[in-house]
């Protein structure tokens, strides 16, 4: 098993953290990849992350009413082995991409 | 689960109304698995979008996950509708009928008994609520059910102080009453929205505010606003018009962060089911 962190991608409009307002998940859960892992607001607008993968919940960071910075940990993943190598080659740089999917609707068209 | 994967099919057809095209992005959601049940309609709020008030959010991946289709629409100055200058775009009877149009060219249909998709469904927030609370009324051979989200019986926008606004935007003279202070700064943080655009909805509004027992539905309706939301202090006046209503108060949350609850979406999907 290998352990992926996921921290709290960059949100866009120079947003530099948010405010967790409700977790969605429980440490333990087995989740899919785009359910929604926790509800956060910022000073813009409230939201729900879906996970960015699919994975077993081992941490979440924060309780409702804490502020979580941009790139700090939000969600420890525990995958297997063989998964983790290949979310292992996606670039680190890929996190902001994550921030496009949450609204990947509006943009295919 | 369908989740966020439902593909911008945009509208299948297109028609203007009395004669004007307002120009207003529709985004129409298919599930990969469809209920029989009839489309959604989504209404968002003032400075808001669908992207902010119903993608981001979450609504979208859940109402597709419940196999619904969803028909959502940026009112005009607002996401990524065109920003017209003339004050009537803006008008709310204007845009009633442009959702009106919009629903029917997205394959809305009036309600048929034994038809259990026919109809449509309403989901409106904030001034969007208002605006479904009229579309509702107006159009009862369409609409099936209602969910309003942080209504008003008043209308906050009719007391805004367009004046001192426009004052502050010009020169930074504060404002002093504090509704139109918290308008106006809720819309300078909204990234998506166009500053003039949203002055000319105010202006548009005073003009036809907000009048809750002139036009009343009849439909099953549910109300639902954080239990901190201000404005949750009216809904007891809607409620007199609307005795039908089930009323729902969100525990902690206020009229910004109500939007994204679980159980504001659970409790609408189900209501909505039936």
């Amino acid at each position: 098993m290998a352990e992926i962190p996921f921290p709290l991608p960059d949100l866009g409009e120079g947003l530099i953290e948010a405010t967790v307002l409700e977790w969605l998940v429980a440490e333990g859960d087995q989740v899919e990849r785009n359910q929604p892992l926790v509800e956060v607001e910022t000073t813009k607008s409230a939201l729900e992350l879906p996970s960015p993968q699919s994975g077993k919940v081992l941490k979440v960071h924060g309780a409702p009413g804490d502020v979580i910075k941009v790139g700090d940990p939000l969600v420890v993943f525990e995958v297997p082995d063989d998964t983790a190598g290949i979310v292992g080659t996606v670039p680190r740089e890929e996190a902001p991409k994550r921030r496009v999917r949450l609204s990947a609707n509006l943009d295919d068209d | 689960m369908a989740m966020a994967t439902g593909r911008h099919a945009g509208a299948s057809a297109h028609h203007t109304v009395e004669g004007t095209d307002p120009g207003l992005n529709v985004q129409t959601f298919e599930p990969e698995d469809a209920a029989a049940l009839p489309p959604v309609l989504l209404i968002h709020g003032f400075a808001s979008s669908v992207a902010l008030n119903w993608v981001q959010s979450g609504w979208v991946p859940a109402l597709l996950d419940a196999g619904r289709r969803v028909i959502a629409v940026d009112l005009p100055g607002h996401g990524l509708s065109a920003a017209p200058e003339d004050v009537d775009s803006y008008s709310p009877s204007r845009i009633r009928a442009d959702l009106l149009q919009i629903a029917t060219d997205a394959g809305a249909r009036p309600l048929v008994a034994g038809h259990p998709d026919s109809g449509l469904d309403v989901i409106g927030y904030s001034l969007g609520s208002r605006l479904a609370w009229e579309f509702g009324a107006t159009q009862p051979t369409l609409v099936r059910r209602l969910v309003l989200g942080g209504p008003s019986s008043h209308d906050p926008l009719a007391e805004f102080d367009l004046a001192a606004a426009q004052r502050f935007l010009a020169d930074g003279t504060p404002i002093a009453d504090g509704s139109t202070s918290a308008l106006v700064t809720m819309a300078l943080a909204s990234p998506e929205s166009d500053m003039y655009a949203l002055l000319s909805l105010v202006e548009a509004v005073k003009e036809e505010p907000f009048d809750a027992a002139e036009a009343v539905p009849r439909q099953p309706i549910l109300i639902v606003a954080g239990e901190k939301d201000e404005r949750a202090a009216g809904i007891e006046a809607l409620r007199g018009l609307v005795p039908q209503a089930e009323v729902l108060l969100i525990p902690g949350r206020n009229h910004i962060n109500a939007v994204t609850a679980r159980a504001f979406k659970q409790a609408a999907i189900e209501f909505l089911a039936a």
